[in-house]
């Protein structure tokens, strides 16, 4: 039912495709279970940054295609880390990957990983330890508050600015309303 | 600044993952099903029955790549400490998950030094073993709190010991 009739709508799973790539098998597992017990009806898991840029060119090369919706990515691995699978993606030429939704797992809590985790175009932070929880609300906030992606000569990614927020210093923006170029995506 | 490095382009994409979720793109949040919610909290509880099996057997990979990386060749050195990093890292994790205070302490710890390590300097040696020491009796003992106060001046001693070192 929509939000006219007052009545949260509960999410159906079954048709997303999730990537989760984390270098740890028990830890990839757990998340992989968690996401089955969601309802999550298709669930990759890629052992590294590197396997997952194979798994994405596969799966996400065809528009058409099976195309894998989120990806779920551990920061710290081997062979291809968090940071620069994220670049890969945001990176890329093709609309099917360089706009995937992306979280990123960090054990550090500090907010200097979330930021650095948002300058490299993560859509949402998943703080370890895992829980439940945890990973139902970072997935429901990359459904319910997707954010614009903002194209700058540094930055491609969702827009970083949560909220917006009256700001009563300094204007530092040098940005003018005639700079900007918004493109809609239509169905 | 160059005209063309201020341009900012703000692309607005359809919401395709609220649509795939069953619902229409003006609907407000929706949620997960509370009771699949629980079910997986359930899952990675039942999985505590793996913690020591898999904290042993991180902790014997652990040892191996500390004693490799004790008599590595300069070549080798980096790839060594990136080695112990990793298994340091994944007992933490574990550790968090399931909240085994004083291993994942000591795992974080070790995590944070093997990027410091020095393997010429003794002091060095003498940390990671301490740390390899402390992981592998919270195991023998299944310590699940931070360990106690003699956990906490061993937390301390540690601690002083990079900071003196560094």
């Amino acid at each position: 039912m929509s939000e006219s009739g007052n009545k949260r709508k509960s999410y159906s799973l079954a048709s997303f495709r999730i990537l989760v790539v984390e270098d740890y098998p028990f830890m990839a597992d757990l998340l992989a279970s968690m996401a089955r017990e969601f309802g999550v009806g298709h669930i990759l898991v890629a052992n590294s940054g590197n396997e997952a840029k194979e798994m994405i060119m596969m799966f996400n090369s065809d528009p058409r295609g099976n195309n894998i919706d989120l990806v779920i990515t551990d920061w710290l691995m081997p062979d291809g880390d968090g940071k620069e699978l994220l670049q890969w993606i945001r990176d890329s030429k093709k609309d099917m990957i360089k706009f995937l939704p992306v979280i990123l797992c960090s054990a550090y809590t500090s907010e200097s990983v979330v930021i650095t985790g948002r300058d490299f175009g993560a859509n949402e932070v998943l703080v370890k330890p895992l829980s439940a929880k945890k990973l139902a609300d970072r997935i429901l906030h990359v459904i319910d508050h997707p954010r614009p992606f903002i194209k700058t000569e540094f930055f491609f990614g969702p827009d970083r600015r949560r909220r917006e927020e009256e700001y009563k210093g300094e204007e530092r923006r040098v940005t003018q309303s005639d700079d900007i170029k918004e493109y809609n995506e239509r169905l | 600044m160059s005209d063309s490095d201020k341009k900012v382009e703000v692309f607005h994409r359809v919401n395709k993952l609220k649509l795939k979720a069953g619902a229409h793109l003006h609907d407000g949040p929706g949620y997960i099903d509370p009771h699949a919610i629980e079910r997986a909290q359930t899952v990675v509880q039942k999985r505590e029955n793996l913690y020591r099996n898999e904290v042993e057997d991180n902790l014997k990979r652990l040892s191996k790549a500390w004693e490799k990386l004790k008599s590595a060749d300069a070549s080798k050195i980096e790839e060594g400490k990136e080695e112990l990093y990793h298994y340091a890292n994944h007992i933490k994790d574990l550790a968090a998950t399931y909240k085994y205070e004083l291993m994942k302490d000591f795992g974080q710890s070790l995590r944070s030094f093997c990027e410091k390590i020095d393997t010429d300097k003794k002091e060095h040696l003498a940390i990671v073993q301490a740390h390899i020491d402390v992981m592998t009796v919270a195991y023998k003992q299944n310590i699940k709190d931070s360990g106690g106060e003699q956990a906490e001046e061993l937390k301390a001693m540690v601690n002083k010991a990079i900071e003196k070192y560094m």
